[in-house]
């Protein structure tokens, strides 16, 4: 490993979140417990220095750990990008970990804290103000400027929701939007159209009456975070609601077009459009199983589907049952984690990865992702993997949450209502509004926490 | 580890204080060399953490962040004010936890017995009856949990299937009871669940140990009772249960602070649904801490909980005693 | 002088209750008890095996199938290779590694503070004791970030160490072996003392061998403690090779989630070893927690 002395000039080593309580020792992460060396050069000065051309790398050899969730079918595909980059950089090692998502995130501060975090790790769009303000990431203003990326390249939401604080902390690597799939023999057989699902309120209605007469439950409405927050959220949307006010200040789940959304969840259980307590994952397994016509699930599901053998299946982006078109959709962002020990070879060496596979990110597309890039989105290349390319149409009316810490948990309670309800254990509106009052009071206290 | 090298003969002396006439002969310092080992562990990794984490409770502390202001007691505070974040969530947490506790561990104390008694007798294929007993307890709460959200699942578990295969659906309807029977999405159905795959998983631990209880009862007693005319009955009721007292009180204690730890259920199976009935203390805890990140106020709860099962357990022990004086 | 208390533990055999008249009935009623007990226990660990032999669409049709119809170990195939993705194997060989050296520590300290806090005499005893009880009542969560903290100072993260020292500070295997030694009659450790032993002579030679049960529990205890912790090795482990088997079969299920064949083979590979372990020392494990004798 390399020896080369730290730049503490570059704002790279930096956790510059803390600068406006005046740069504290920024490396005694552990104050209490004493962890130890305290990063040099905390108080200096902070300017954009952004000098190293980042698309290539010519120090000595380094070793970089990158650490994501993708214990599902994505993983393969991001493996086989690491191992493409490590063939063509012969100076730069990745070796990927791949953990739960669950565990990753109440882990990776334990293991940064402790310097055994890893260099580069991937989150959700909305993690990243939260780790942002605990300091388990840091900015990547000086990355995206050295790589040249902006704005321009990538969908406006997505490049917005990375900022926190005036701050870049995440490069986009995908967005991955709820999609509309559909089983077609099933539609077929209740005497439906299997190439022209409904897309509307009134013929997704006609549809579901059309499959019950078949006996067929045709959509499968899930209590759980996956599928049923996401459908709710896309739906809360549609009906023109929101789930925060702008700047996250405020829950808005408890108005009236978030009842809306949910009793229209509901009702489909109350019209016998879907059996009651769906366990987890046993929507997607309906659909395969040609138990249920209509599946909103995310886009990785789509190669789970092509995996099983002689089932008829179609996707779309979500019907609009609300009036707007609105669909769900997260986003996976690079971000490089804060270093005791920073070294300035593998943070160059990190910005090459990150753009390296940014830019492959087509690849990235086949493992069921829509990229994050413009130019990659809307290549020949992308329109070519069709089920993806019809998914990336919503791409241009997603939302993401407001860039606030600590808003995750509010979405504990925003599940639980969604849970309460379709389980018909309470009314839409009285479970929305119980969980909007827990939501309120967690997002007052972290306002004290984070502001501090 | 050579600790005593003293000749007990020689400086060895008589223990004045004891009120029993067994001579103790050590030097001093032999009692802590043999508590040494244990004490380094135990201060570096139970009794440092457990102070330290005192102090925690008394601040709002988060490792990541710099400042982690001193609170005084209002973790502890927030716990009894109806108005705060944490009050629901705990008190929730420790509603379901008490449910569980007060829903197993009757189960996991009565089945047990029963059993014991019924494996104690002689019979040909004794030893394996109670290896099949055991036999869960020694997968681990991982693959248990994985097995029953398979097995539970209202749709496609096979215990759903079983109950229509051999016709118990209808009689289930005829009782008023919906099939197929949702047994982790609603209640009662997901405590029945917890409750019922944890009395499946740990039931051959205790059944063991009342084994073991039951071989120390003379049997001579029981020989007395025959004589006396005693049925089967009575003789568990007058020589069975006393001679089992003293495990019996083991065995609640243990049962009681393993289930009030309820946690890699509730996570595994039901993830704490339907809605946040099966989420336990434990579960609260440790999103409150580790997913939360409010690590002070998970601290609070955790000797809140801590002073709970102290009274609880010291209830235990006086309960049993109390009936023994009777 | 170990010969009393053997002699001691091997007569009290189990009272034979049979009076002999037993009807025909109630014994009849007994194995079919029996059987359909035996069902319930062993029924789901053969549904996890059967499950894992089929297909997925098969393991999620309704109704199930019993017997897969067409045998498949392809769920097998990338669970078995030491250097899958999904390593079951190596996942069992750390398990096995951890729990094992985490039960010889515990029995090798928790036995030697018990001696002392039962059976010798000093000032602080009773504190000590106390202490150790009291914390048995205290939620693993307090402890899980400052030890966090320490490993990493003593640089064990990612290595077997960070599983098998902290847990064996656990409160429960002093005072369940002290309640054992303070029942052991005191006069074969006078006799050893007329007979010139000391202290760790008389612990070693008299008390240990007259323990051979209590400590044949604890040490399943301690072992089956370790082998189920799912929540301290998620975070103190990082390389997925170094995995122990309940943090490896969480990745597992987060990798497999709808694919129930895949998840039921993992399982199973998880607990057929462990199994067959049990069924070789069963009969010493049962019998020696059956002969513990556990007198509050």
């Amino acid at each position: 490993m390399s020896t080369t002395p730290r730049h503490s000039s570059t704002p790279l080593t930096r956790r510059r979140f803390l600068s406006a309580t005046g740069a504290l020792g920024a490396g005694t992460l552990l104050a209490a417990c004493g962890g130890g060396s305290a990063s040099p050069g905390s108080g200096s000065a902070s300017g954009p220095a952004a000098e190293p051309a980042a698309d290539t790398y010519d120090g000595p050899n380094v070793e970089l750990e990158f650490w994501n969730g993708f214990t599902g079918g994505d993983g393969p595909y991001m493996q086989a990008l690491v191992d493409a980059f490590n063939s063509e950089h012969e100076n730069v090692n990745v070796r990927m970990t791949v953990m739960e998502w669950a565990d990753y995130y109440s882990k990776l501060p334990a293991a940064v804290t402790s310097g055994r975090g890893p260099d580069v790790g991937i989150m959700h769009i909305d993690s990243l103000s939260t780790n942002a303000a605990r300091n388990v990431i840091m900015p990547l203003d000086d990355v995206a400027a050295a790589l040249d990326l902006n704005a321009s390249d990538f969908a406006e939401a997505v490049w917005n929701a990375g900022e926190y604080a005036g701050q870049r902390y995440g490069i986009p690597l995908d967005v991955h939007p709820l999609g509309y799939f559909y089983n077609k023999q099933v539609l077929a057989d209740a005497g439906l159209d299997p190439e022209d699902p409904p897309m509307d309120r009134d013929s997704y209605e006609a549809a579901l009456e059309a499959l019950k007469s078949a006996g067929v439950a045709g959509h499968w409405m899930s209590p759980h975070t996956f599928t049923g927050s996401m459908t709710l959220q896309s739906l809360i949307w549609q009906f023109g609601g929101s789930l925060f006010n702008d700047d996250g200040t405020e829950v808005t789940w408890d108005q009236d077009p978030a009842i809306e959304a949910l009793t229209w969840m509901v009702d489909a259980i109350n019209n016998d459009y879907s059996p009651s307590d769906v366990g987890q994952d046993a929507d997607a397994i309906a659909l395969q199983n040609g138990q249920t016509a209509f599946n909103w699930n995310g886009i990785w599901h789509i190669n789970t589907l092509k995996e099983v053998s002689g089932l008829e299946w179609g996707v779309a982006p979500l019907p609009n049952i609300g009036g707007t078109q609105a669909a769900w959709a997260g986003s996976h962002n690079f971000v490089m984690t804060s270093q005791r020990r920073p070294d300035e070879n593998k943070l160059d060496a990190a910005r090459v990865f990150i753009n390296w596979v940014s830019q492959q990110s087509l690849d990235w597309a086949e493992g069921g992702q829509v990229p994050a890039r413009s130019s990659v989105r809307e290549s020949a290349e992308f329109q070519e993997l069709t089920e993806q390319a019809a998914l990336a149409q919503q791409v241009d009316y997603l939302r993401f949450p407001p860039a606030v810490p600590g808003i995750g948990d509010a979405f504990a309670d925003f599940d639980q209502a969604l849970n309460e309800a379709v389980l018909l254990t309470k009314e839409p509106a009285k479970a929305l509004s119980d969980a909007a009052a827990r939501a309120t009071k967690k997002l007052e206290e972290n306002r004290d926490r984070y502001s501090e | 580890m050579a600790t005593t090298a003293t000749s007990p003969g020689r400086t060895g002396r008589r223990d004045s204080t004891g009120a029993t006439s067994r001579i103790r002969r050590h030097a001093p310092w032999t009692p802590y060399a043999f508590m040494a080992p244990f004490l380094a562990i135990f201060i570096t990794f139970v009794a440092a953490p457990a102070v330290f984490g005192l102090w925690m409770s008394l601040h709002d502390w988060d490792y990541m962040l710099e400042v982690k202001p001193f609170v005084g007691f209002a973790n502890y505070l927030n716990l009894f004010d109806s108005t705060s974040a944490a009050f629901e969530m705990f008190w929730n947490g420790i509603r379901a936890t008490g449910i569980f506790t007060v829903a197993s561990v009757p189960l996991l104390v009565g089945i047990p017995l029963g059993l014991a008694v019924l494996l104690n007798r002689r019979f040909p294929g004794r030893t394996f009856f109670r290896a099949v007993f055991f036999m869960p307890y020694v997968l681990g709460v991982a693959v248990v949990g994985l097995l029953f959200r398979f097995v539970l699942d209202p749709n496609i578990g096979i215990l759903n299937a079983a109950i229509d295969a051999v016709g118990l659906d209808s009689l289930l309807n005829a009782l008023g009871v919906g099939t197929p029977i949702p047994w982790i999405t609603a209640q009662p159905w997901a405590w029945i669940s917890l409750v019922a795959m944890t009395v499946w998983w740990t039931l051959g631990f205790n059944t063991i140990i009342y084994l073991a209880g039951l071989q120390d009862i003379p049997a001579e007693l029981y020989d007395a009772a025959k004589v006396d005319g005693a049925s089967s009955w009575q003789q568990f009721r007058h020589v069975t249960l006393p001679g089992l007292r003293s495990v019996l009180v083991f065995v609640v204690v243990i049962t009681v602070l393993a289930s009030a730890n309820m946690f890699g259920q509730s996570v595994l199976v039901t993830g704490g649904g339907p809605g946040d009935s099966t989420r336990t203390a434990l579960m609260v805890i440790l999103g409150e801490g580790l997913e939360s990140f409010r690590m002070g106020s998970a601290a609070a709860m955790s000797y809140l909980l801590a002073v709970f099962l102290g009274i609880v357990s010291i209830i235990n022990v006086l309960a049993v005693r109390e009936r023994r004086k009777s | 002088m170990t010969t009393t208390l053997a002699e001691r533990a091997s007569g009290s055999a189990a009272p034979d209750r049979q009076t002999g008249a037993r009807s025909l009935f109630s014994s009849a009623v007994f194995w079919l008890f029996l059987a359909v007990l035996t069902v319930i226990f062993i029924g789901p660990i053969l549904w996890m095996f059967l499950t894992s032999l089929k297909t997925n669409p098969e393991a999620t049709t309704i109704p199930p199938t019993i017997l897969p119809e067409q045998a498949t170990f392809d769920a097998y195939d990338s669970l078995l290779r030491l250097d899958g993705s999904y390593p079951v194997l190596r996942w069992f060989f750390n398990s096995l590694l951890a729990a094992t050296l985490h039960m010889l520590l515990v029995l090798a300290v928790a036995s030697c503070a018990a001696y002392a806090l039962a059976r010798l005499r000093f000032r602080f005893r009773g504190f000590f004791f106390v202490v150790i009880v009291s914390t048995l009542f205290v939620p693993g969560f307090v402890f899980l970030m400052p030890n966090y903290l320490i490993i990493d100072r003593l640089g064990w993260l990612d290595t077997v160490w960070a599983l098998v020292v902290p847990g064996a500070a656990g409160a429960f295997g002093v005072f369940f072996l002290r309640q054992f030694f303070a029942m052991l009659p005191g006069e074969l450790e006078e006799a050893a003392l007329i007979d010139g032993a000391n202290q760790w002579q008389i612990f070693t030679r008299v008390v240990l061998p007259n323990s051979k049960p209590a400590l044949a529990t604890l040490a399943v205890l301690s072992f089956l403690t370790n082998w189920n912790d799912f929540i301290w090795p998620i975070y103190v482990l990082f390389s997925p090779e170094r995995l122990t088997l309940p943090a490896g079969l969480r990745l597992l299920q987060g990798a497999y989630t709808t694919d129930y064949p895949v998840i039921m083979a993992g399982a199973f590979v998880a607990s057929v070893p462990v199994l067959i372990l049990f069924v070789f020392t069963q009969r010493y494990v049962i019998e020696g927690v059956s002969r513990s004798g556990l007198k509050g």
